[in-house]
């Protein structure tokens, strides 16, 4: 590039990286630095503590403990049982069977709606006076099963975790696209060589879209370590912390109760999370391919 | 041989030619994850326009007569055609603002060299692996101090940051895919640096441009955490943020509520319905890109 656009390079990058330092670095500078303190609004104080949060946190908090045991079950579920059902779908739809375009397009339509509605939505379903799920308990004779699924410690965990598992729209989307991408011949090829249909789908399509699980699998892991809306929306985290995950606990810690060192605590746990869950999938299912 | 007929042949090689009754428990996954897809929002539909009564005494019979009566009272007690307007101005705005400023840094490292390019965008990719939501405290403190918190331009402004990466990444491999021989010829005729990006750039890079922007739009329009972090007023509330309030506002009201809900829901499936094509394609491309 020749001196004179030098200018137009500098007026180029210049809004992004103004945007990265305002949003993302100094934020993330603020939220190092003031894990190490004790930071507080109400009474207003500033004291460094060094790594005294991340001791009260690991060693002393039982609502994190929790939180993180929450968190870390959802990301176990939500990338394999929320992927899986989305892949089983996905090895169906992409032999085109008929009705196929139409079954993807509906069963990404959950996906597509704002999470803020589907928590509204599965609040109604869930609840206890008019819900449609104790209805339909009540209509097939099971109406010794009816309870408030949301706010029942017994029932809460698996109902929030129901809102989220079953809409693997973005999951059958993306593996159906690399699968519809393959080259047939080599499935062709296994036909004739006597390969079952399972032995098809299982052996030879799931290994050849696995590049697209593996992102799947990670976007997946993010998303919910950084699940918010779909809890808050309903439960708040309760009853008790029995549905509090991270970012539930850095939201009350910070917005409730102004103690923003020790949130910000929470939030670089969050960050490492990221990491590792990002590292570790690449490494178990990207190695060979690259 | 026409493309057609290859086609043909393509689908022949593949199509499952088993009797009906093996190919059974595909269609019953299909049919099961279309009926898990469509159920929750159907129910919410078709109790709109049942009367609080019938909701109550059963929650899966038919309406007895369409009553638009709860759509009356929604729009009477929650101002939701404001909030739609609302995130329809910030999801069009961040969108834009997005994907134009951050094309532009797109664009010089996809084809231009600097000092420390290879340093800068990794810095700037960091930006993909932060979870948002561990960093809400700072994010929130920063845009207060910019005297934009409890505003449209602060939520607008958070928006274009949480949607940077994706467009940034999208963007830069669209433009890495042109050929240079379209900017030399541009250069050789006299055209400037930003003549050329404008003219010549932009206009080719369409498809990648539509991409991003259908991804920061969806991620804007159902964004949710930073719309409760960062606003108070009911003036800037945003049409998902405004759900949460549903179920206080309509207290008892169920015929309101579930219409207010669809309100909300309609509108995303109308626009997917129409472009779920594009939207699918934009997805499978972040998903690829990021």
């Amino acid at each position: 590039m020749t001196r004179r656009n030098a200018g137009w390079i500098t007026l180029f990058l210049l809004p992004t990286v103004a945007l990265f330092l305002a949003i993302y670095a100094v934020p993330l500078g603020i939220t190092l630095y003031t894990s190490l303190f004790d930071y507080r609004l109400f009474p207003s104080r500033m004291d460094f503590v060094g790594i005294g949060n991340y001791v009260q946190l690991f060693t002393r908090d039982t609502q994190f403990h929790r939180a993180l045991l929450n968190n870390l079950v959802w990301i176990l579920l939500h990338t394999t049982v929320h992927i899986a059902i989305g892949a089983i779908l996905a090895l169906i739809l992409y032999k085109k069977p008929r009705g196929w375009k139409a079954v993807r397009v509906i069963y990404m339509v959950p996906s597509i709606i704002s999470n803020a509605a589907v928590a509204m939505i599965f609040a109604n379903i869930y609840n206890p006076a008019y819900g449609v799920l104790n209805s339909f308990l009540r209509g097939v004779g099971l109406g010794e099963l009816q309870r408030n699924w949301l706010y029942d410690p017994a029932t809460s965990f698996i109902s929030v975790t129901m809102i989220w598992t079953l809409f693997s729209g973005y999951n059958t989307t993306l593996i159906l696209s690399q699968a519809l991408s393959l080259d047939d011949s080599v499935i062709e090829a296994a036909k004739v060589d006597g390969a079952s249909r399972l032995q098809q789908d299982f052996l030879i399509v799931l290994p050849l879209v696995k590049p697209m699980i593996a992102t799947t699998m990670i976007m997946a892991a993010t998303y919910m370590l950084q699940m918010f809306d779909l809890i808050y929306l309903t439960t708040r985290g309760g009853p008790g912390v029995s549905t509090t995950n991270l970012p539930l606990m850095l939201y009350k810690t910070a917005m409730a109760e102004n103690n923003y060192g020790y949130a910000n605590t929470i939030g670089v746990v969050i960050i490492i999370l990221g990491v590792v869950f990002m590292t570790l999938i690449n490494r178990a299912l990207r190695s060979r391919e690259d | 041989m026409t493309q057609k007929t290859i086609d043909k042949r393509r689908d022949s090689g593949l199509r499952d030619t088993r009797p009906f009754i093996a190919k059974l428990p595909a269609y019953l996954y299909m049919l099961l994850c279309a009926l898990v897809a469509l159920f929750p929002i159907l129910w919410v539909i078709m109790s709109s326009f049942k009367t609080n009564a019938q909701i109550l005494s059963s929650a899966i019979t038919l309406p007895t007569k369409i009553s638009f009566e709860g759509y009356r009272m929604a729009l009477q007690v929650s101002p939701i055609l404001r909030y739609f307007f609302n995130s329809v101005l910030i999801a069009l705005i961040s969108t834009f603002l997005n994907v134009f400023l951050v094309s532009m840094a797109a664009y010089v490292f996809a084809r231009t060299r600097f000092k420390l390019r290879g340093a800068l965008f990794s810095i700037l990719a960091m930006a993909m692996v932060i979870p948002m939501t561990a960093l809400m405290q700072p994010v929130y403190q920063v845009i207060t101090s910019l005297g934009i918190s409890d505003s449209l331009p602060g939520l607008i402004l958070v928006y274009m940051a949480l949607n940077m990466p994706l467009t940034l990444l999208i963007m830069r491999a669209t433009f890495a895919g042109v050929p240079k021989s379209l900017e030399e010829a541009a250069y050789i005729d006299g055209a400037g640096f930003m003549y050329t990006y404008l003219t010549v750039m932009l206009p080719v890079a369409k498809g990648g441009l539509a991409s991003a922007a259908v991804l920061a739009f969806l991620n804007s329009w159902n964004e949710f955490t930073f719309a409760l972090v960062l606003t108070k007023s009911a003036n800037v509330r945003t049409l998902p943020l405004s759900l949460s309030y549903f179920t206080s506002q309509f207290s008892f009201n169920y015929t309101a509520l579930f219409a207010a809900i669809t309100m909300a829901v309609l509108p995303s499936i109308l626009v997917f319905a129409l472009f779920q094509e594009q939207v699918s394609q934009s997805l499978v491309v972040g998903a690829v890109k990021g």
